[in-house]
């Protein structure tokens, strides 16, 4: 879902740019700085529940409360996405994605990064406030993928759904998680530091493998119910108190080159 | 890039320059800044705005909620009809100065022009359609094929490009030219009894209802008691905070005579009703009740009869008969 479509220049803005794309290339390269090396590094989710790999409809797993699940839908925004040690920052530009457990296409993505060894994975869970309120926007943040809300602008940061004999709701689970304003903001600052380097090499690619724990939901920060809270569809307080639980739901499994 | 012939690149699109009246505040935010006008642009949106296509049934346009002959409200509706003998829970304000507007809706549910139309295109009592359904429609259409690329340089036709489109139809209907407008501009001059309406306006209605716009655009309880019908207590449903209880966006004035009914409710069907909920009607015990309208708005019958005849001359056929804001016959 992190979409090419984000690369269709305009045609006639391209012909317009493209001579002064191409000075700039000339001018830049007689800079000898300029010519960095570059690696790729390629981060990939795994969804799990407690370890195991998430299996969507058919799966029942329980939560810490003993609260039966399964899961129908998991998806969350991933943004802003950098590299990170003590001098340099290596972002991703445009750098938006939409993970959805339905679609293993989602599940992963590369950028390229200047040669060298960093300690941080850093990104945003969510969408920056920016583009909650800068209009209509394509790619992963188009509105046609079911993640932006028609009645409150803004974009739904993770949104998931399941059955539960534990909700008075129908049975039903849903979390749709927003709010960007200040007062209900949920976006969350990622910083997964790694045990060992992620070393990036000029022509390679490094995969990182982040485990995505959807148990943490109930867990960590607060103590959060089925029974109690089966729905959370608005932002307020109830989504702040989720958001707190699922910053925790990442960890770096492993790191290896290609 | 590679880029088939076919899908090459057209020429440039005709842009415009969209001119803030003399006088007027500029916008606070320039709507056209990351969606440059052009005559292309406008006319897809034009188009667009105008194409049952756009709902699940084919008979609701946009323009069918927004009829131009109401100033782009829904002329004699309290609630608009929707798809499948469905109502909507509001009514249908009038899209006029859009360019001024930072917050959508009744309640401000909506922060940008340009996502506005997916709230009714999508709502199961209006247009009741999917976003992919409406781009599968418009993608068959060779007429839509060729106006994207005249309007965005390419043939791809997406729901980014298609709400900017209409942003630029929506964001270009501006009010401006009433005999209000002329009046001040000094060609024309005021009746008698529109001149003492225009000063009992600027005494007791202008401080919400702000010129040269006829609105500031806040949200505030007028007074009037809960619709228990609809159970709509407005602002409060977005911001989660009591004292935005029963506040609603204060509409503008511009073209109010044919934009009945009024309230968000369209509970009042004249403009004499809306003074005299003003004058006399006013539910003082609410707590967040406006303080302007504390002591409710007293007004002789000749005032309010003059205040009316000034709300007249806010009538603007630029807008209301301006054949470039018309469906394209």
């Amino acid at each position: 879902m992190s979409s090419g479509r984000k690369f269709a220049v305009d045609s006639w803005q391209l012909a317009v740019c493209l001579p002064v794309i191409v000075m700039l290339f000339l001018s830049f390269s007689e800079v000898p700085s300029i010519k960095a090396k570059t690696g790729s590094v390629r981060i990939v989710f795994k969804n799990t529940v407690a370890g195991i790999p998430l299996m969507l409809d058919s799966a029942k797993y329980k939560n810490i409360f003993g609260e039966p699940f399964t899961v129908t839908k998991f998806k969350y925004y991933i943004s802003n996405v950098s590299l990170e040690n003590k001098t340099d920052k290596q972002a991703e530009k445009e750098s938006y994605h939409l993970t959805d457990a339905r679609d293993s296409t989602s599940m992963s993505f590369s950028y390229m990064v200047t040669e060298g060894k960093y300690r941080d994975l850093v990104f945003l869970l969510g969408v920056d406030s920016i583009r909650n309120c800068s209009g209509a926007q394509t790619g992963a943040l188009d509105p046609m993928n079911d993640m932006f809300w028609t009645w409150n602008s803004g974009y739904v940061m993770a949104k998931f759904e399941g059955g539960s004999d534990s909700s008075k709701a129908m049975r039903r689970m849903e979390y749709h998680i927003g709010g960007y304003k200040a007062s209900e903001n949920v976006v969350q600052n990622i910083r997964l530091h790694a045990a060992t380097p992620i070393s990036i090499t000029e022509g390679k690619e490094t995969i990182i493998i982040i485990e995505t724990d959807i148990s943490k939901w109930w867990q960590t920060i607060d103590k959060i119910t089925i029974a109690e809270n089966p729905i959370c569809t608005t932002p307020g307080s109830l989504a702040k108190r989720i958001a707190a639980n699922y910053s925790n739901m990442f960890s770096i499994q492993s790191i290896s080159n290609n | 890039m590679i880029i088939s012939a076919a899908n090459g690149p057209g020429p440039k699109p005709t842009y415009l320059e969209f001119k803030i009246p003399d006088g007027w505040p500029k916008p606070p935010t320039d709507i056209f800044a990351k969606n440059r006008l052009s005559e292309e642009g406008f006319q897809l949106g034009r188009k667009l705005f105008y194409d049952g296509r756009l709902s699940k049934d084919g008979n609701f346009p946009c323009a069918s909620c927004h009829q131009q002959f109401a100033a782009f409200a829904n002329f004699e509706h309290d609630f608009s009809h929707g798809f499948n003998n469905t109502f909507t829970t509001r009514n249908a304000p009038p899209l006029l100065n859009l360019a001024w507007m930072t917050e959508f809706q009744w309640d401000g549910a909506v922060n940008h022009i340009e996502v506005q139309p997916l709230s009714p295109m999508t709502a199961s009592n209006e247009m009741a359609e999917s976003i992919d359904s409406i781009l599968i429609k418009l993608r068959r259409d060779t007429a839509y094929v060729r106006m994207f690329k005249a309007a965005f340089g390419t043939t791809e036709i997406n729901s980014q490009r298609m709400l900017k489109a209409l942003a630029q139809f929506t964001g270009s209907i501006v009010s401006a030219d009433s005999k209000y407008d002329k009046i001040k501009r000094g060609e024309r001059v005021f009746t008698t009894s529109e001149l003492n309406g225009y000063n009992t306006f600027k005494e007791k209605c202008a401080s919400c209802h702000k010129e040269p716009l006829f609105t500031d655009n806040s949200f505030r309880n007028n007074g009037l008691p809960l619709n228990t019908f609809t159970s709509d207590y407005g602002r409060m449903k977005i911001t989660r905070d009591k004292n935005d209880s029963l506040k609603f966006k204060v509409p503008t004035l511009r073209n109010v005579a044919v934009t009945y009914p009024y309230m968000h409710d369209g509970r009042f069907v004249t403009l004499g009703q809306v003074i005299d909920h003003y004058r006399t009607g006013v539910q003082t015990n609410q707590p967040n009740l406006d303080s302007a309208l504390r002591n409710k708005l007293p007004m002789t019958l000749t005032e309010k009869n003059n205040l009316i005849y000034f709300l007249f001359t806010l009538t603007d056929s630029s807008v209301v008969h301006n054949p470039r804001f018309a469906e394209r016959q």
